[in-house]
């Protein structure tokens, strides 16, 4: 027998004890995991906007925020004067407005929230708004009432191919239903752009311009040309700089998820402690015998401490497998309307390992250090 | 041709309890080289200290050991010198629960370089030598009190010691397994040409000796 088997078999000998521990651990591992998976799905999401193919740059009026405000405030023409631009390759003029139909309670997330978004473009602008391919045929544009709806959509509202939805009065019948990875745009819907402005009276206006730039342009220094050249009306953001913002909120839950993890460290720290201290104190005669057969106090040390991490190790399994069964119900049975997905990254992956290796570590060096101090003739006469 | 010393003591002291209680008090003791010792004495006289002290478990105070070769006074890790010089064998047998009779007996060669076929074919040589061969995949909690000091015998011997050390070995079990234990140390002592020193209560136990030491008040009493 190797002596990685022997420290395999020693923590379970108390099989109660050890369950209990493996139990404390794992819960702080699970809500280090769980949280590890939505931020990164939300933060997944955002990298999306990055890409291939979509717009680089979204131009706003002054004022109104990184997506624009509802309805027309900028003139369409705008459109055809930025593609002038150096660097440019391409643009889209995009009116936004809100569909006004409700969504059933109990969602959540952008789709919910008092009705979705309709986004009127030209059709053959749809890769720059990152909708490379639609499940159905895309709208035409001009004045048939057509429109393709985001996957979250079509989830919240039941609607498939051939389904209508009413749109400011007018019924629109669903072509398409789109998924492009993008949660704010999946939660939307898009439809012809002049029979949106015809039917929202915003003839000539767009909401804002979706900018793509040449392959060898660079993206940060286009933005700035388009704001230098309408200081007073226009603000270009990046997609990297949206991502970069989106992130810095989502460092926030980060943040808090670290403060778990701390708590986590300490709460689980002292319950290893525990564990192994009574481990140690059960076994002071076998330690005894130990010492007297010849093993080193390293030796004794590293067999104690090796037990500690592996029972926090099978913590960090039993918690990982905790936390994406938990997310998994959350999402399944509590957030209908998903606007993201959990991601379980590798992040996230080593971070619960991590955490689970540094409590075995904490929590079995002052045992250990114990075990291997015992005085050999009084740990044989221990009782 | 005289054999040679594998313990020499001279004048060996230890106290407890800040120095009231004299556990050693001058001990000179020397042991030739295969020999069977018995060690007598009342409780607390200071046997079982005297045979820790040969064991290494413990230090004494004031004057000198050695045993096989070391100077145990001047040597600082005396690991290494307890897993290749000694063998022990508890009163109570001190196997480990959750491991196998095999894995009891394969625990004092983790020390030594031995690989794991080597430390299984060694301990099933051993086994046999006790007549256990057939339950060294038993528990030790399956097994008679005889047969768990009889795995305590296989597992003081793996690393081929020089001394084998018994601290009262028949003291848990009846006369008869007693008997069959006893048996089976001496045959080991003579075949394996190990010295072997013997704490005991029972004189019909110290008289299968060649030598019995009595001990009173931390000091050999008399040497018969």
């Amino acid at each position: 027998m190797s002596f990685f088997t022997l420290m395999i078999k020693n923590p379970f000998r108390n099989r109660t004890r050890a369950t209990l521990a493996i139990i404390g651990i794992a819960i702080g591992i699970a809500t280090i995991v769980a949280l590890g998976m939505v931020t990164g799905g939300l933060q997944s999401s955002t990298q999306s906007t990055l890409k291939a193919g979509s717009a680089e740059i979204t131009v706003t009026k002054i004022g109104s925020g990184n997506f624009g405000s509802s309805g027309g405030i900028l003139d369409e023409s705008l459109v055809t004067d930025l593609k002038n631009t150096n660097g440019v390759k391409d643009t889209a003029g995009i009116l936004r407005v809100n569909s006004n139909v409700s969504t059933p309670s109990g969602g959540s997330g952008f789709g919910s929230m008092g009705g979705f978004l309709v986004n009127g473009i030209d059709s053959s602008k749809l890769a720059l708004v990152g909708i490379d391919s639609v499940n159905g045929t895309i709208f035409t544009n001009g004045s048939s009432n057509e429109i393709i709806i985001g996957k979250t959509v079509a989830q919240n509202l039941n609607k498939t191919v051939g389904s209508t939805i009413d749109i400011y009065g007018t019924e629109f019948e669903v072509t398409g239903i789109f998924e492009s990875g993008n949660f704010i745009y999946d939660t939307g819907a898009f439809t012809s752009l002049s029979t949106l402005q015809n039917l929202t009276n915003n003839t000539g206006k767009v909401s804002y311009i979706q900018v793509k730039v040449n392959d060898n342009a660079n993206a940060s220094q286009v933005s700035k040309t388009i704001q230098d050249e309408h200081p007073n009306d226009l603000s270009a953001t990046t997609a990297v700089d949206l991502a970069n913002r989106i992130n810095q909120s989502l460092g926030m839950i980060d943040t808090a998820s670290w403060a778990i993890s701390l708590l986590a460290i300490v709460i689980g720290g002292v319950g290893v402690i525990n564990t192994m201290i009574m481990s140690v104190f059960e076994r002071t005669r076998e330690i005894g015998v130990l010492k007297a057969v010849g093993w080193k106090d390293r030796r004794i040390l590293g067999m104690i401490l090796g037990e500690s991490i592996i029972l926090t190790l099978v913590a960090a399994v039993v918690g990982i497998i905790l936390g994406i069964v938990a997310v998994e119900i959350i999402f399944k049975f509590f957030i209908t309307s998903q606007s993201f997905e959990a991601v379980l990254t590798m992040d996230t992956l080593l971070k619960a390992f991590g955490v689970a290796l540094l409590v075995g570590i904490v929590g079995g060096l002052y045992p250990a250090y114990r075990a291997s101090r015992l005085a050999p003739t009084e740990a044989l006469r221990y009782e | 041709m005289t054999k040679e010393n594998v313990i020499e003591i001279h004048n060996l002291r230890k106290t407890y309890d800040k120095g009231k209680i004299k556990a050693l008090n001058g001990i000179d003791l020397e042991i030739k080289k295969g020999e069977f010792i018995s060690i007598m004495g009342p409780s607390g006289s200071g046997k079982s200290t005297l045979l820790n002290m040969i064991g290494a478990l413990d230090r004494a105070e004031e004057g000198t050991i050695k045993v096989a070769g070391i100077n145990l006074m001047k040597t600082r890790d005396l690991s290494e010198f307890r897993s290749q010089e000694i063998g022990f064998v508890f009163q109570m047998h001190n196997l480990v629960p959750n491991l196998s009779v095999l894995e009891n007996v394969e625990i004092p060669m983790y020390e030594t370089r031995v690989k794991s076929e080597e430390m299984r074919r060694r301990a099933l040589e051993l086994l046999e030598a006790v007549g256990l061969k057939d339950k060294a995949d038993k528990n030790p909690t399956k097994l008679s009190g005889g047969e768990r000091q009889r795995v305590a015998i296989a597992r003081a011997l793996v690393n081929h010691p020089s001394i084998i050390l018994a601290d009262e070995p028949t003291g848990a079990l009846d006369s008869k397994t007693g008997d069959v234990i006893l048996n089976l140390l001496k045959s080991l002592h003579s075949k394996e040409q190990v010295t072997l020193v013997m704490v005991t209560h029972e004189p019909y136990v110290a008289e299968m000796a060649d030598r019995i030491l009595h001990v009173l008040d931390g000091k050999i009493n008399n040497s018969s």
